[in-house]
């Protein structure tokens, strides 16, 4: 295979990406999807007024390597032959790269636009999917929604009660967060990637960090490692006790959404004690920590934690054993494995229908590639075991937060920062609470930034909605949408 | 003289006056129950002031059915709501068939309730207005099967002489009315939009039953069905505790303030269910209200045949 391969958070000079024919890239990018690649990213590297450098990234979990290939469109040559036949994951890359570059996948099954609604795609101006017949009926949901959440657009066809069809438009909340970060002081930057995703704070800034301090050579301290994996846990902790309240909220639990509510305000408090911020801004930065915690901190995060530990279990058992509960839950937004395996699906909700993918063990890093996380699949698919699979993960998450609370590496939590290399790039990935984050970064001859592309897993699982929605009443939307609990803004960038 | 003033004024400063408060003390006992302090219980009333005072627009689509449901449905719920006797006074309207009459006065507020909903055009009201007349059919068995076999027991046909006709002193009597009232209280759960048919606190317009009907309303009009459905509580709630409340009828006193108790008992059993049941999928509804009408007419049965 004509590819680059290389570990997460391994630095590479950019030329070392082999740039091939739109021939052979088609023919080398198709092999690694039959070898059972995922697609991490397909973008632009680099745009001249004659040339659009393309870059594939694709992941194999079963070795850990992360190959990368390259090619050049011209704008008289901007057209390849879509993967999507071979493997659906990519269709949505395709239509960002359409989006962005005017790049046109060929045979592609349904390019729509990403981000920009107003779009006129590849020449050609979009309509959303209609169906037609008696007593078909559309119902229309957002941009503006009763709730204080972000904006989406959620269009139903439907029969009565029955949805057909959904389709989610998103992009309302573009920022230009990967331009933004261009132009950035380093300073800025930790900021600006704090605020990709509100609730992934920590997930992100990591990615963030952990790819600056690959490109500049830097090695951090084992207590500075140790802190940011509890972080991202105790992220994950609180997010996960926060869905399963919007899960019991949405299914009129009044008891489950209180308690979870409060433990979550536990956790995050929690966070606090670490540096701070509820939601660790400020923690993570290049180079280390912000905030080297105290032991008064770290008892009471303890007391804190076997506090949540104690009563998670209780509701645990309470809301998992209500009838009611499981009535609403199970068979409700199945996503079969395989239509979870062909959208490349991430995260717990992927975990849920089955599929082996979690970045902490496939694809370690930081003081995951020394302290090993069990990988939980749930088999049923539906709002159940994804709401389960979030409820195992804080059993096993508060596990390994108390095993390191037991012996924390001593030392300094910040380390001097090298010089980021010139002509270099970087795959960073991290498994956030939702799933897998992604930060490809590229420098220039000056070790600037001359690319920094975000990948949240809201790109891949929006997708995944609109499937756990087909043949499922429109009134469980609201609760298949909360299993999934996508990122808005992450999505749109 | 005076007693047949007290007998006048009492339902409507009853229903009128402590209906918001019925509903104020399910939100207590709710939010208690789920370690919340929760809104103060006189929270219902300032809601209604407040939207009384409120600006009233109407879509650019709306016909003259808008502006008249709200007003029917509620004047029809108050209607109905006279006909029902406040603990031990005899109510304002009662006369041979009024158990016909009641049921198809709060019919008829739901239909103008859902003619004002599909009034405007929009999706949502639509697919409310939907839901609520499919339920109703379902819901309206339930009536007949807990009300119309007492009556047809008791060989009575007003709700007043109904009612005067329970005795709980011999236990198959006693068997009967329990089981009646538990099919009522599926009645009113459903009646009311109350859970785990519909939840009265979400904001998700594609789950609602109720609320998606009453999106467009604004400012007096929604102050009417606000008031409706707080009234529409409190006559089914009595339509409830009367069934376990035979000295209300005879001793004034002791009647009435068992009356009182009982209705606070009901609601902490509404609070109690809000909280510790989730709703259900809605494809399953029409199941669970055929299982209430179910019961009501083994229930009748199995009293026929027994007495």
């Amino acid at each position: 295979m004509t590819s680059l391969s290389v570990q997460n958070q391994q630095p590479f000079p950019i030329d070392d990406i082999p740039i091939l024919s739109v021939k052979e890239f088609e023919n080398s990018v198709r092999e690694e999807l039959l070898a059972q690649a995922r697609m991490i990213g397909l973008f632009g590297l680099e745009t001249t007024e004659s040339a659009t450098t393309v870059v594939a990234v694709l992941g194999h979990s079963s070795t850990s390597a992360i190959h990368l290939l390259g090619t050049t469109f011209t704008p008289a040559n901007n057209r390849y032959r879509s993967f999507a036949d071979v493997d659906p994951q990519t269709h949505y890359f395709e239509c960002e790269l359409a989006e962005n570059h005017q790049i046109i996948p060929e045979g592609h099954p349904w390019l729509r636009p990403v981000r920009k609604q107003t779009i006129i795609l590849a020449n050609q101006p979009y309509s959303m999917y209609k169906m037609e017949g008696e007593e078909i009926h559309e119902v229309a949901v957002g941009p503006i929604h009763a709730g204080v959440i972000e904006p989406g657009h959620f269009r139903f066809q439907c029969h009565g009660e029955l949805v057909y069809h959904l389709e989610i438009i998103l992009g309302y909340q573009h920022r230009g967060i990967e331009k933004l970060l261009l132009n950035a002081s380093p300073s800025q930057q930790s900021i600006i990637c704090e605020s990709i995703t509100g609730d992934t704070v920590i997930g992100h800034s990591m990615a963030y960090a952990l790819a600056v301090e690959a490109l500049s050579n830097t090695s951090v301290s084992l207590r500075t490692q140790v802190f940011r994996s509890l972080a991202e846990e105790l992220e994950r902790i609180a997010m996960h006790l926060a869905g399963l309240g919007g899960i019991a909220n949405d299914v009129g639990y009044a008891i489950g959404s209180a308690s979870y509510g409060r433990l979550r305000t536990l956790a995050i408090n929690s966070t606090a004690l670490l540096c701070g911020s509820r939601f660790g801004r400020g923690f993570i930065v290049p180079g280390g920590l912000q905030f080297d915690p105290t032991d008064e901190a770290i008892e009471a995060l303890k007391v804190n934690l076997h506090v949540v530990q104690h009563d998670v279990l209780v509701i645990n058992e309470v809301m998992f054993g209500s009838t009611s509960v499981l009535g609403r839950l199970d068979h409700t937004g199945t996503v079969e494995k395989e239509w979870a395996q062909s959208i490349g699906m991430v995260g717990p909700a992927a975990r849920a229908s089955g599929l082996d993918v979690d970045t902490r063990s496939q694809f370690p890093y930081g003081a995951y590639k020394y302290i090993h996380l069990p990988l939980i699949t749930l088999s049923s698919c539906d709002v159940f075991a994804r709401a389960r699979m979030r409820s195992l993960e804080i059993d096993e998450s508060l596990r390994f937060i108390f095993d390191q609370l037991e012996n924390l590496p001593s030392g300094s939590v910040q380390s001097e920062m090298n010089a980021i290399r010139a002509n270099s790039g970087v795959v960073s990935l991290i498994e956030g609470w939702r799933g897998e984050i992604a930060h490809c970064a590229f420098t220039d001859s000056k070790g600037i930034w001359k690319r920094y592309r975000i990948k949240d897993p809201s790109f891949h699982n929006w997708y995944g909605l609109s499937l756990a929605l087909r043949s499922e009443a429109i009134s469980d939307f609201p609760l298949c949408n909360k299993s999934f609990d996508l990122s808005y803004s992450g999505h749109d960038l | 003289m005076a007693t047949l003033i007290f007998q006048g004024l009492l339902p409507f400063l009853f229903i009128l006056g402590v209906s918001p408060l019925l509903v104020g003390l399910i939100n207590k006992q709710k939010a208690l129950l789920t370690g919340r302090l929760g809104a103060p219980i006189w929270q219902p009333y300032y809601d209604l002031f407040r939207l009384s005072r409120k600006e009233t627009i109407y879509a650019s689509t709306a016909s003259f059915i808008s502006r008249l449901a709200p007003v029917v449905s509620f004047s029809v719920i108050l209607i109905a709501g006279f006909m029902l006797p406040i603990g031990y006074v005899r109510p304002l309207l009662s006369f041979s068939g009024d158990i016909i009459v009641f049921a198809y006065l709060l019919g008829l507020a739901r239909f103008f309730q859902i003619l004002g909903a599909m009034d405007i055009g929009s999706s949502f009201e639509g697919m409310g207005a939907a839901r609520e007349a499919a339920f109703a059919v379902f819901a309206e068995p339930i009536y007949f099967f807990t009300i119309g076999s007492l009556a047809f027991v008791s060989g009575y046909t007003s709700l007043y002489e109904v009612y005067l006709s329970i005795h709980l002193d011999n236990p198959s009597s006693l068997v009967f009315i329990i089981v009646s009232s538990i099919s009522a209280f599926f009645l009113m759960v459903t009646e009311c939009s109350r859970m785990p048919i519909d939840d009265p606190t979400t904001h998700l317009e594609l789950t609602m039953i109720h609320e998606v009907m009453i999106l467009d309303n604004s400012g007096i009009d929604l102050f009417l069905y606000q008031y409706s459905s707080y009234i529409k509580i409190m006559i089914y709630g009595i339509f409830e505790v009367l069934f376990f409340n035979p000295f209300s009828l005879h001793n004034q006193w002791l009647g009435f303030s068992l009356f009182a108790i009982l209705l606070l008992l009901l609601s902490t059993v509404v609070a109690w269910v809000e909280t510790m049941i989730a709703r259900l999928k809605i494809k399953s509804i029409p199941q669970y209200l055929l299982f209430a009408t179910a019961i009501g007419i083994l229930n009748l049965l199995i009293y026929t045949f027994v007495r």
